[in-house]
Order: structure tokens, then C-alpha cells, then sequence
């Protein structure tokens, strides 16, 4: 009983050092500008107000940063996903030459300093004509996105067992159609998941959409109007958090749809090796 | 990378798993290249490419002015010298091996804890914690970082206020961010927060599937809980372990947005890891050429450090 | 997908060495029809309705040209300035901040225009802004406007106290201790605001750095910056303002606004956050400059504001100056300087707006005004400021000699990093 009672405790625990953080931000988002700035801090603010909100909803652009980065991530995730998911099958389930070099390529990929490559990527997007695209934006976070997605996906592959794969070629399936009937379907809940890693990280990517969309104003992106809220004077906190709620809420709305399906799909390729 | 195309050592790979389809080399000849081709392209092309550029950089003279110029001077080795030989990129190395060790041996041991704590709950408590995990997580990181930094603010900020209320008087108005293993301390905090929802789901995860039965003989024949993790689940776990702390490895040793935010690397040197530092050359002192030696070599480096996974990896890979 | 990075790829290959960065004149439109021109601003430097104005004002004056006001934010703003020089179709004017000018000057990327300033009225430009626009005796930055930081104060806090606003600094640390107690700062004063620093320290006769032949030796370990750095250790101790951290976080004029603060040091534009935050506050802000060693002159004031810049590869140098000339010229200067308590670029303008209380306590500052040390690399010592760091370590104890000569070696390597 001892066991369980301490068990539950350090679980309360947990449960308040991951989520204070993340209460503090939203309640700071939604308290009086006095209140935010007070020397005694409430926990629960004495009037909740949406001004912030309203602040940061009026920002100039609001729709279009929106529009932008819902564009430049989703199609990078979804262009990765495409590119990853060949790649991963070839490497869970062919044999061929250079198969472990293409592995470690993938690997060394993942350890990118993205930031090291801000300038050479500007002078490859400037001398092609692609600044100021949101193309080239999206070509960039594909690339961020893509060993991760490799990697996964492989596993999550490798967990889908090879048998069932076999039995619908038996049936006559060739292996496209064997894998587009059979293996897809299992694997969807793992193309989900690893969509999301990706999607976040072209969600929050701040350097390449400052240097990159140079004059088109329309073609900003999420992560400059966060950082809009700071003038010369110092940062709006209050407007700041309010930003942050709702820049976080798209990715914690799929989150919640797909948590569980998450978790397992990684962990199923992995423990299998 | 051209080590893509280099045949394996040989003898390498056997035929197939057991498990896979006979005949299945036969058939695979030009399938497998088909399929990488547009990873292929795309590395050489957004990758593969601007690696190259940058080298190509990091043997030049290129300032601002040659980059908004063009015609910059073949440099020689000047800049991989200039490096090198500076005292301070070292003191940077060994901080950031520091930093990196720090962060995913804590991530790691947190992570196990909660994921053995999780497994072990009621459904409604499991429930509770999962989903704080799962909002941690979704919270995008430049708005955790910035809320980080407003808790730890000196005279406004909760940390200290709530320290204060617990009796620790000399918290009033403490000034976190002037003093440099504090501020180091603040940002281990940081991305650790940030990093245990993953490592800690993924191998709660990876311990539902361990099968009961086994557990059930540990428990007949009298092992421990302890003895239990050491001989069922971690054995069992092994690969998911390695494959968490390689990727918890690139994450934290690459970790920028978080320091910059907060710290640039302050005070003094305090904060300062290889990206901040390769960031604060190019970016600010706009030595573009120096920058790029710098993360060519952190390049290096991390691929150093995660030289004995790549070759646990492969082994494993040749067993199978 | 993969075509396309192979197409630009062979594209590259055929065209790298013609394209490497020049000037494009690739939008020339076809006549008759109006040239677009695009303006950066920055956040803050003037209202919507300024702008609006000025567009319209100025398509109606040359219909030649249409016009775009894009306002910039300040995160990230170097690399994009960057970024716009080094690109083929760039902006054709860029607002760029004092302190920054004088990199751009010296990449390459900018117009020279030394030919226009006379036309442009040159001779009694603010020297804090035409001096860090000029390279080698050319002119590439225009100055734009300037501001420079006051003290305010709550009126109705000083009368409570019996105290005037004073005249040199003894007095000034006496009034502060007298309005530093029962739940009154004195002065709000975060730790790390450098600007204030660097003016005690020029009062002193000191400086951030001094140039010695062609080397750069950063100055703060000299007895001129030590004693201005103790003025503002005494100085800071008279209120709570947090030692590790500047005047942005928190916003310095959010703190004032809770209506414990007698005073503050900014630029009179701050005001207006002040009384926007807390309406009670209206009517009970006063300013005066920041007092100096002695009552004949003001205490020593770092000289902000902007300098307008027109990127080399625009393909529309003609229609840029224009607009230069229009932002730089009496009738926008005096707009621009009421609208928003600047100081006008040239000091035959500075009588526009002697009836505003916030811009006169500027103006008297102003004749003290100071410049950061003219170096291109200038902001690289912002960008890692170890001035901010000084003065925490200064504020929280530490020895300042020893904080001082680690703050100095900073400062010499950034200045002596090689173009």
C-alpha cells in the first residue's frame, strides 16, 4: 500500500514539473498586464483577460504567417514522408550494395548543425532565383526533416512482420501492390507519428524563414510573428505568451490524436531492431 | 557522400534474414537504388551540396563583404589554423562534451524512472502523467525557452519568488543569469524537460511489449524489482536504449535556439557550445570562413563521439 | 520533386560565375508604367499613419514610382539586412540603426552617396549619425533620425517628496535616496543598460574603446570607466531594477507603469508605454537629461537613431534617392520628429519641436550626444555584449578591475577581427 501511495505521489510529481510550464505560459497569456508585471505572482489570476490574444491576432499578416507555415511544414512533411517511405523500404527489406553506407549516410545527415549552413544555403537559393519562395523554405525543411523520418519509418517497417507482406504475393499481388494493400495500412499510424516530429521542427524553424524571405513580406512565417512582439522598448510578455498558446495548439491537437500511436509505432520497429 | 556507393567490406551482409523471401536478390537488382534515388538526389542537392559550399567557404577569405560582393581569396589552411590553434575552441569543445554528457546521462536516467514509474500505475494515474508528458512535448520549443527565461527572471520571475516563500531568503531578487554555472544549470533544466517526454514515452512504450510471462518467472524466482530491470527489461531494451541516447546525443550536442534565447552563450564564455559558438563567429562577427570551420569540425566531432554506436549498429545489423 | 534541384543545379553550373552577387537592373520597367519601390523601417520608428502619409504624399509628388513601407522587426535583423545587400533584387532603402551603419558601409553593399550631400543639407547633420555613415571620407549612410535617452520622472512623486529635478549628480543621488523608501524605487535601473553606462563613462572623460594606431583596445579597465561604472553602482543600488538583466526584460516602462517607480531613464517616446499600460499615470510623467558632474552641461548621452542606406544591386538607384531624400528632408523630419519625439537629422531643425517637454529635456541632452566607437566591427561587441556582462559582475560585487580587463579583451578581439 506504502509501495502504491509513493508511487502516485512521484507520479503527481512528474505530472506538475512537465505541465508548470506550460500552465504558467498559458496563464500568463491570459492575465492582466499589471498582474503579469506584479512582484507577488498569482497562480490564479484574479480576472482572466483575452487583450493579449487580441494583441497578437491583430498583428499584421496574421492569416498569411498562418497560411505559410500550415504550407512550407505541411508539405515538407508530407514530401519527406514520400521520399522517406522508398528509402526506408529499401533499407528494412532489400539487400543490396551500399546498403550500410546509405545507413550511415542517413545518420551523419541527422547531425547537421542546420544553423553552419544558413550562408551557403542563402547563396544557393539567391544564385538559382529561389529567395523569397516559400519552395525553397519547404526544399530546406524536407531536408531537416528527412534522415529522421528515414530512420523511423525503417523501423516501424521492420515491425510489420514480412510474412504478411509474402502472403499477398502468394495471391498474385506483385510486391508494389503487395506493400500498397498489405503493408501501408499497418503502417499508417507509424506515418502519422513521424510526420509530426517533422512537422514540428518546420513549425518552430526561426533562421532559414528570416534569411531566406528576404522582401516578400507575404511569405513570413509563423516563428517571425512570435518574435514580433518585442519592439525597442522590450517584449509584450503577456501578447508573447498568448502567441506561444496558440502557436503551440495545431501541434498539441495532433498530438492528442495520435499520441498513442506514436509511442508504439516507434518503439515496435526498434525493440525489434 | 560518396560513401554511399562504396561496397561493403567483404563478406558483409548474408544473403537475407531468415525471414525474408527467397529469391529475393534476384529480383532486387536495380529495385533497392530505384527506391534511395530521390533521398540520393535530394541529399546531394540540399545537403550534400551546401556541405560543400561551406567547405569551400572555410578555405576562403569570405566576409561580409565577399558575400554580398562575391570574389572571395583561396585562403589555404589559414582559417582551419586560426581555429585550431585558438585556446578558446577547445575550452568550447570540452564544454560542450560537458554539456552533452550532462544532459543525456540526466535525460536518460529521468526518462527510464518515469517510464518504470508509468508502467507501474493505476489507469487514471497513468493517464494523468502521459498526458502531461504528451503537453510538454507538443509545446513548441521557442515557447518553452521563452517561458523559461521569464520563470528565472530576478526580480519578477516565479522561481525565486516560490523559493523565497520556502524560506530560502537569499533567493530574493537572486540573479540567475549572472553567474555561469547557474545559467549552465538553467539550460541542462531546460533541455532536459524538453527532451524526457520523448525518451521517456518512447521507452515506456518499449516496456509494454516486454512479455509479461517473463517478468512473472522473475518474480517466482525471487528477483528483485532492481534485478528485474538489470536482467529482463534492459537486455530486452537494449537497442531502443542505444538508439534514444545516440538521437538524444545529436539533439542536445546541437542544441542552439534554446542557449541563444537565453543565454548567447553567457555570461563570459559560461554557455557557449560548439553551435553557439560556430553561430556567434559567422553571425556576428560575420567571419563566415571561420564559422565554417567550426561546424565542419563539430561535424567530426559528433560523429566521433557516436563512432561506437555506428559500429555496435552494424554489428548488429550483420548478425541479422 | 528531385528535378527541380537538378535543373537549378545545371543552372548553376552554367551561370555561377556571371551571377556571383552583382548589381541587377533587371527590373527595368517598361515606361509609362510606374517602378515599384520597396522601403525597410524598422518596428517603432513611426506610426502607421506616418507612413500611410508618406506613401501617398510621396506617389501623388512622382508618379513615376509606386511605393512600399515594409516595417522590419529587430529579432534577427542583421542577417537579414544581410541577406537583402547580398541579394540581386534587395530593397531599395534600408533604415539601419547607428550603431550598425558602418559594417554595411564598408561590405560594399551600399551606395556611395557623397555626391548628393550637399543637396541633402549635409553640413549640419547630427554628427552621432553622419559620422558612423561615412567611410574614408564617403558618405553611404544618410542620417535618419536620433534620439537619445532623459530621465522621467513621476511629478506627483517628486512633489510628494519636496524634491526638484536635479542639476549634477550629487544632487541627483541625494533626490534618488530621498524617493527610495516606503515602497518607492528611487530609480528604476536594470543592471545591464550599457547606453547609460557608456554616458557616465564619457562623462568621466573615458571611453568603451580606444583606437591605438590599428589596433582597438576595449577602455573599460581605465580609472575614467571604473568611476563611471561605481556612479551607476551607487546609482542602481537606489531601486530594484534586476542586476543580470537590460531595459527589454522585463519592459522597463511595463515595471514603471505598476506606479512604484519616481524614475526611469529612456527616451521621452517611452512616456507614452508608460501612460498606455497604466492611464492613471497620464499628466504625472515629467523629464529632465540625465544630469551631469556639473550644472553647467549635461550629463554625457549616447546618441541612437538611424541612418538610411541605399543597397547597390537595387536596380532603381533613382527612384531610392528620391525617397532618401524625401525621409531626410525638412518636411518628413519635422513630421517625423513631432510625431514621434525624435531629434531631426540636422540641427537647423531642432526648433520644431521645442514645445514638447520630453523632446527639449532631449534636445539639452543631445548637445552632449556621443557616438560608440567608429568601427565597422562595432557590432560584434553588441552582438556578445561583454559590457552588459561587466556591469552585472560590477553590480553583484566582483572585483571590477579584473571584470573589466575580461570585458576589455573581449572588446579588442571583436574590434581587431579582421574585414
Amino acid at each position: 500500500m506504502t509501495g502504491r501511495l509513493i508511487r502516485n505521489l512521484s507520479a503527481l510529481f512528474v505530472f506538475v514539473v512537465s505541465v508548470f510550464p506550460v500552465y504558467w505560459m498559458v496563464l500568463t497569456a491570459f492575465k492582466p498586464a499589471r498582474e503579469i508585471q506584479a512582484e507577488t505572482p498569482t497562480f490564479w489570476p484574479s480576472a482572466l483577460t483575452v487583450e493579449h490574444f487580441a494583441t497578437a491576432v491583430r498583428a499584421q499578416g496574421f492569416w498569411s504567417f498562418w497560411r505559410n507555415s500550415l504550407l512550407v511544414a505541411g508539405s515538407a512533411v508530407l514530401l519527406s514522408l514520400v521520399v522517406a517511405l522508398l528509402a526506408a523500404y529499401a533499407v528494412a527489406r532489400l539487400r543490396w550494395r551500399g546498403r550500410r553506407g546509405f545507413i550511415l549516410m542517413v545518420f551523419v545527415a541527422q547531425m547537421t548543425p542546420w544553423e553552419a549552413l544558413l550562408i551557403p544555403m542563402y547563396v544557393i537559393a539567391r544564385d538559382t532565383g529561389m529567395l523569397d519562395t516559400l519552395a525553397m523554405l519547404t526544399l530546406v525543411y524536407f531536408m531537416i526533416t528527412l534522415p529522421f523520418t528515414i530512420v523511423t519509418l525503417r523501423n516501424f517497417l521492420a515491425a510489420v512482420p514480412v510474412e504478411l507482406e509474402e502472403a499477398a504475393q502468394v495471391d498474385g499481388c506483385d510486391r508494389p501492390a503487395a506493400f500498397r494493400r498489405v503493408v501501408l495500412p499497418l503502417l499508417a499510424p507509424g506515418l502519422l507519428a513521424t510526420s509530426l516530429f517533422g512537422f514540428i521542427t518546420a513549425w518552430n524553424e526561426f533562421a532559414f524563414a528570416n534569411l531566406l524571405i528576404i522582401k516578400d513580406q507575404d511569405d513570413r512565417t509563423l516563428p517571425v510573428w512570435l518574435s514580433s512582439f518585442s519592439n525597442t522598448f522590450g517584449t509584450d510578455w503577456g501578447a508573447t505568451m498568448a502567441a506561444s498558446t496558440l502557436f503551440m495548439l495545431p501541434v498539441l491537437a495532433i498530438f492528442l490524436v495520435l499520441q498513442g500511436k506514436v509511442t508504439a509505432g516507434i518503439t515496435g520497429g526498434a525493440v525489434k531492431g | 557522400m560518396v560513401l554511399t556507393h562504396q561496397a561493403p567490406p567483404a563478406g558483409a551482409p548474408p544473403a537475407a534474414r531468415p525471414s525474408s523471401a527467397p529469391g529475393q536478390r534476384r529480383r532486387g537488382a536495380l529495385w533497392p537504388y530505384l527506391l534511395v534515388a530521390p533521398t540520393l538526389l535530394a541529399t546531394a542537392y540540399l545537403l550534400v551540396y551546401p556541405l560543400l559550399r561551406n567547405v569551400i567557404i572555410s578555405f576562403q577569405h569570405f566576409g561580409m563583404g565577399e558575400l554580398i560582393r562575391g570574389g572571395a581569396a583561396f585562403a589555404g589552411l589559414d582559417n582551419y589554423t586560426a581555429v585550431l590553434t585558438d585556446p578558446e575552441f577547445w575550452s568550447v569543445v570540452r564544454r560542450t562534451a560537458l554539456f552533452t554528457a550532462t544532459n543525456v546521462v540526466l535525460i536518460m536516467v529521468l526518462s527510464t524512472v518515469v517510464a518504470l514509474l508509468v508502467v507501474r500505475l493505476g489507469r487514471a494515474m497513468r493517464l494523468l502523467v502521459l498526458g502531461g508528458l504528451v503537453l510538454t512535448w507538443a509545446t513548441p520549443m521557442i515557447a518553452a525557452t521563452t517561458v523559461f527565461e521569464w520563470m528565472f527572471q530576478s526580480q519578477l520571475g516565479v522561481v525565486n519568488w516560490v523559493l523565497v516563500e520556502l524560506g530560502f531568503e537569499q533567493f530574493r531578487g537572486h540573479t540567475w543569469f549572472a553567474d555561469g554555472p547557474q545559467t549552465f544549470g538553467i539550460l541542462v533544466v531546460l533541455i532536459v524537460w524538453q527532451s524526457v517526454p520523448f525518451a521517456a514515452l518512447t521507452l515506456y512504450a518499449a516496456m509494454t511489449t516486454v512479455p509479461h510471462e517473463l517478468y512473472e518467472a522473475a518474480r517466482i524466482d525471487g528477483a528483485s524489482g532492481g534485478r528485474a530491470f538489470r536482467s529482463i527489461t534492459f537486455p530486452i531494451l537494449r537497442p531502443m536504449f542505444g538508439l534514444v541516447t545516440c538521437l538524444e546525443v545529436i539533439w542536445v550536442g546541437k542544441a542552439f535556439v534554446q542557449i541563444w534565447v537565453i543565454s548567447e552563450g553567457g555570461p563570459g564564455r559560461a554557455t557557449t557550445t560548439l553551435p553557439v559558438y560556430a553561430y556567434q563567429i559567422a553571425q556576428s562577427l560575420h567571419r563566415y570562413d571561420l564559422g565554417a570551420v567550426v561546424s565542419m569540425l563539430m561535424v567530426l566531432l559528433l560523429a566521433l563521439a557516436l563512432l561506437f554506436y555506428f559500429r555496435h549498429m552494424f554489428r548488429e545489423e550483420a548478425r541479422t | 520533386m528531385p528535378l527541380r534541384p537538378a535543373a537549378g543545379l545545371l543552372a548553376l553550373a552554367l551561370t555561377l560565375p556571371a551571377l556571383a552577387a552583382c548589381g541587377s537592373d533587371s527590373s527595368g520597367a517598361s515606361p509609362g508604367e510606374p517602378q515599384n519601390l520597396t522601403v525597410w523601417l524598422m518596428k517603432d520608428t513611426a506610426t502607421d499613419e506616418f507612413v500611410a502619409d508618406f506613401e501617398a504624399e510621396f506617389e501623388r509628388d512622382h508618379p513615376e514610382y509606386t511605393l512600399t513601407i515594409q516595417i522590419q522587426e529587430w529579432d534577427g535583423i542583421t542577417e537579414k539586412v544581410t541577406g537583402a545587400l547580398a541579394s540581386t533584387d534587395p530593397p531599395d532603402v534600408i533604415e539601419v540603426g547607428n550603431t550598425q551603419v558602418a559594417q554595411y558601409a564598408a561590405s560594399g553593399g551600399v551606395s556611395d552617396l557623397s555626391e548628393k550631400v550637399d543637396e541633402l543639407g549635409g553640413e549640419d547633420w547630427l554628427p552621432g549619425l553622419a559620422e558612423p555613415g561615412a567611410v574614408d571620407g564617403r558618405q553611404y549612410g544618410i542620417p535618419f533620425y536620433a534620439a537619445n535617452r532623459v530621465v522621467i520622472y513621476r511629478t506627483d512623486l517628486f512633489e510628494a517628496r519636496g524634491v526638484t529635478p536635479p542639476r549634477t549628480r550629487d544632487e541627483w543621488l541625494a533626490a534618488t535616496a530621498r524617493l527610495n523608501q516606503g515602497g518607492v524605487q528611487g530609480i528604476y535601473l536594470p543592471g545591464q543598460n550599457w547606453y547609460v553606462l557608456a554616458g557616465f563613462v564619457w562623462d568621466e572623460g573615458g571611453d568603451l574603446a580606444v583606437r591605438d594606431g590599428q589596433e582597438w583596445r576595449g577602455a573599460l579597465g581605465t580609472p575614467e570607466a571604473l568611476a563611471g561604472a561605481d556612479f551607476y553602482r551607487r546609482l542602481q543600488a537606489l531601486g530594484k531594477g534586476p542586476k543580470d538583466s537590460d531595459e527589454a526584460k522585463p519592459q522597463q516602462t511595463d515595471v514603471v507603469a505598476r506606479g512604484d517607480v519616481a524614475q526611469f531613464i529612456a527616451v521621452p517616446g517611452a512616456a507614452k508605454l508608460v501612460t498606455a499600460a497604466n492611464p492613471e499615470l497620464e499628466g504625472k510623467l515629467g523629464f529632465f537629461p540625465i544630469p551631469g558632474k556639473t550644472p553647467d552641461e549635461p550629463g554625457a548621452v549616447f546618441t541612437g537613431g538611424s541612418d538610411l542606406v541605399v543597397p547597390a544591386a537595387s536596380g532603381r538607384q533613382d527612384g531610392a534617392y528620391a525617397v532618401v531624400a524625401a525621409l531626410a528632408g525638412e518636411r518628413w523630419q519635422v513630421e517625423l520628429a513631432r510625431t514621434m519625439n525624435y531629434v531631426p537629422n540636422r540641427t537647423s531643425l531642432a526648433d520644431a519641436v521645442q514645445d514638447d517637454p520630453g523632446a527639449a529635456a532631449m534636445a539639452e541632452g543631445a548637445a552632449n550626444g556621443h557616438a560608440t566607437p567608429n568601427s565597422p566591427n562595432w557590432t560584434a561587441v553588441e552582438a556578445r555584449n561583454p559590457i552588459k556582462e561587466f556591469l552585472t559582475k560590477v553590480l553583484t560585487g566582483a572585483d571590477p578591475e579584473a571584470a573589466a580587463d575580461e570585458a576589455d579583451a573581449v572588446i579588442a578581439a571583436a574590434l581587431n577581427t579582421a574585414e
